[in-house]
């Protein structure tokens, strides 16, 4: 019975001494990181709180590269890249959303200009812009010319096309380009096929 | 004179053991795949010269690449103290690369059929197709030519050939019309009605069309000759949904009474798969076949119960293994309550399935199996935009089909997934 009651106890006793340890690992989960590596991005997420931009993209980058087994030098050169990315993102659009901000540093890396993403948000300032940003980067490194799918996705957003407009624009395009169409020309196709949803301007009386 | 009413029927009650003992996918995307089936059956047929608990061994082998693809498959029934060669074939599909939705395929197949000791049949027959396809359906014309061995009495078939074929969330439809042209040799007293000749006639006789026009017959010094043709209209349904498969299949049969008997114009038959766990289904099936009157076969009705286990070893280390984002056929995300994302995906022939994502922190989570190709898992996921991979058998993390997708920076993909609030 003694015997018993030790046992209890020093179980009891060691899940109290582990209990934080395994709290801390499911709150940091960047403690997985190399401590060199771990250091250049916390640095970075300084960074990042500073400048005002999220902090979770660059964060979750640093993971996805662990989870990839990408090398810790990799890892910090892509929170870094991320970071830039996410500022210049901010620049262009202004304060936006964490997952628009997101798309928009996506849509830089491919090669749109900070004054077409500027355009973008200006067009538009009340809805998000996630959606028009993934189909763009997604069309781009499908093989759509850059300035094909920039002025296409840009003129649909302008008039009114909504989120399940450019799903189904990105679904049609990249059923054709498996059936061998040109991914230019099938996004011109498809694209023809969403009606303008823009408020028609009632002409101003002279 | 044969009856052409014979009807043959077999009832099946087998267990058989389906196991691929090598199934690969290399780095060039081909794929070696070999399996084997061995079952007890027990049938009747018109003349019950099979005995009951007849013991099939079926060992197969199929190897696929990107444009050609070969298989063969052989039964052998262990019958009393005879071993007797059942159902075998070879086939040959080979198609070239899709251009514009379009891409040209070419089939060549030896079979051998096996109703019963008094009706089997070899046939050796090729065809080629066009095909139009698409993402959710396509058509097809082809044509081709196949060659009884058995059957002295049928020359070279023509077969020309068209279908459609569409899916519709976890259904696929299908329907093909396919038409058979050939010719018939008979002896004169096996001929009735308007196509009786006699056999006083000799070959170099002119071809005297008959009184309906559907076809000609020439009479011989040792029998006639008649030119057939059937058409054959057919349609089926696919419906798969998590541990359950069914396929239904009807068709009409159009041509001439001489051709085409009573028993062979309509025909439909079922089957249904219920997965009990992972490896092992139970599998349901019966209805009609019609005649093949080109392999001299007769109509009949069939029915068959049985329990199929089945194993998917993948040997490591044999050749070098790879997972294509093509293996998977389905992925689909739907809610399945607050802020809970049941994601599944149909991945035929592979071990595990896992996907990480931000929304696990990128911590690796494994998809659950659900019969033979379905895998499920439900994931804590709130509205937004989140980073998704999936890997097949400890494979590359590739970017899921059929969602956007965006460079990773460490040299991959990531699948981009728009969850509405």
């Amino acid at each position: 019975m003694t015997t018993h009651f030790a046992r209890v106890a020093v179980a009891a006793l060691l899940a109290v001494v582990l209990a934080p340890s395994a709290r801390g690992q499911m709150r940091d989960p960047l403690g997985q990181l190399e401590p060199s590596v771990r250091y250049s991005v916390e640095l970075l997420l300084d960074s990042a709180r500073l400048a005002g931009v999220p902090t979770r993209p660059l964060e979750s980058k640093a993971l996805e590269g662990l989870s990839k087994r990408a090398d810790g030098r990799k890892i910090v050169l892509e929170v870094r890249r991320v970071l830039r990315d996410l500022r210049e993102a901010r620049s262009a659009v202004g304060a936006r959303s964490e997952d628009e901000l997101t798309a928009a540093a996506a849509a830089l890396r491919v090669g749109i200009t900070r004054a077409e993403l500027a355009r973008l948000a200006s067009s538009r300032q009340d809805k998000q812009l996630t959606v028009p940003l993934v189909v763009l980067v997604d069309l781009i490194s499908r093989g759509v010319p850059r300035d094909t799918a920039s002025q296409t996705i840009s003129q649909l957003w302008q008039h009114g096309a909504a989120d399940d407009d450019f799903l189904g624009l990105w679904s049609g395009v990249q059923r054709d380009i498996v059936s061998g169409t040109d991914p230019g020309a099938a996004l011109m196709n498809r694209a023809r096929e969403i009606p303008s949803r823009a408020p028609v301007a009632s002409p101003r009386p002279e | 004179m044969p009856d052409r009413k014979q009807h043959a029927t077999a009832i099946a009650v087998s267990l058989a053991l389906l196991t691929t003992g090598e199934h690969a996918v290399a780095q060039n995307a081909s794929e070696l795949e070999t399996r084997f089936e061995a079952g007890a059956t027990s049938m009747t047929s018109r003349t019950s010269r099979i005995p009951l608990n007849a013991f099939a061994l079926t060992p197969g082998i199929r190897y696929a690449d990107r444009r050609l693809s070969v298989s063969a498959r052989a039964s052998a029934w262990l019958s009393g103290e005879q071993v007797e060669l059942g159902n075998s074939s070879v086939a040959l599909e080979a198609h070239t690369p899709l251009l514009y939705g379009v891409r040209a395929e070419l089939f060549a197949n030896a079979s051998r059929l096996y109703f019963d000791p008094s009706a089997q049949n070899d046939q050796l027959d090729a065809e080629g197709r066009l095909h139009l396809m698409r993402q959710r359906g396509g058509v097809w014309l082809g044509s081709g030519v196949a060659r009884p061995l058995r059957v002295t009495a049928v020359s070279n078939v023509n077969v020309s050939s068209g279908g459609i074929w569409t899916k519709l969330g976890s259904t696929t439809l299908r329907g093909s019309v396919t038409s058979f042209f050939f010719t018939k040799l008979a002896s004169p007293d096996t001929i009735e009605g308007p196509f009786a000749c006699t056999a006083t006639l000799d070959a170099s006789a002119p071809i005297t069309p008959p009184d309906d026009g559907v076809g000609a017959l020439q009479s011989t010094s040792t029998g006639c000759r008649h030119q057939s043709r059937l058409i054959d209209l057919e349609g089926s349904v696919g419906w798969e949904h998590r541990l359950v498969e069914i396929t239904v299949r009807g068709g009409q049969r159009f041509g001439n009474s001489f051709d085409v008997t009573p028993e062979s114009r309509q025909w439909a038959s079922g089957q249904a798969a219920f997965w009990i766990s992972n490896q092992i289904a139970a599998v349901a099936g019966g209805g009609r076949e019609p005649a093949q009157p080109t392999r001299g076969l007769p109509a009949r009705s069939f029915g068959s119960l049985g329990l199929m286990l089945a194993y998917w070893p993948i040997p490591r280390g044999i050749v070098p293994v790879e997972s294509p984002a093509s293996l998977v056929q389905a992925f689909e995300l739907r809610p399945a309550g607050t802020a809970v994302q049941r994601i599944t995906a149909r991945i035929g022939g592979v071990e595990s399935v896992e996907i990480m994502g931000d929304f696990s922190d990128w911590a690796v989570l494994p998809l659950i199996r659900r019969g033979r190709d379905q895998w499920e898992l439900l994931v804590p996921m709130t509205a937004g935009i989140h980073h998704i991979n999936l890997r097949i058998d400890g494979g590359r993390w590739v970017a899921p089909p059929g969602i956007p997708t965006m460079k990773d920076g460490f040299s991959g993909e990531v699948g981009v997934l728009v969850i509405k609030p």
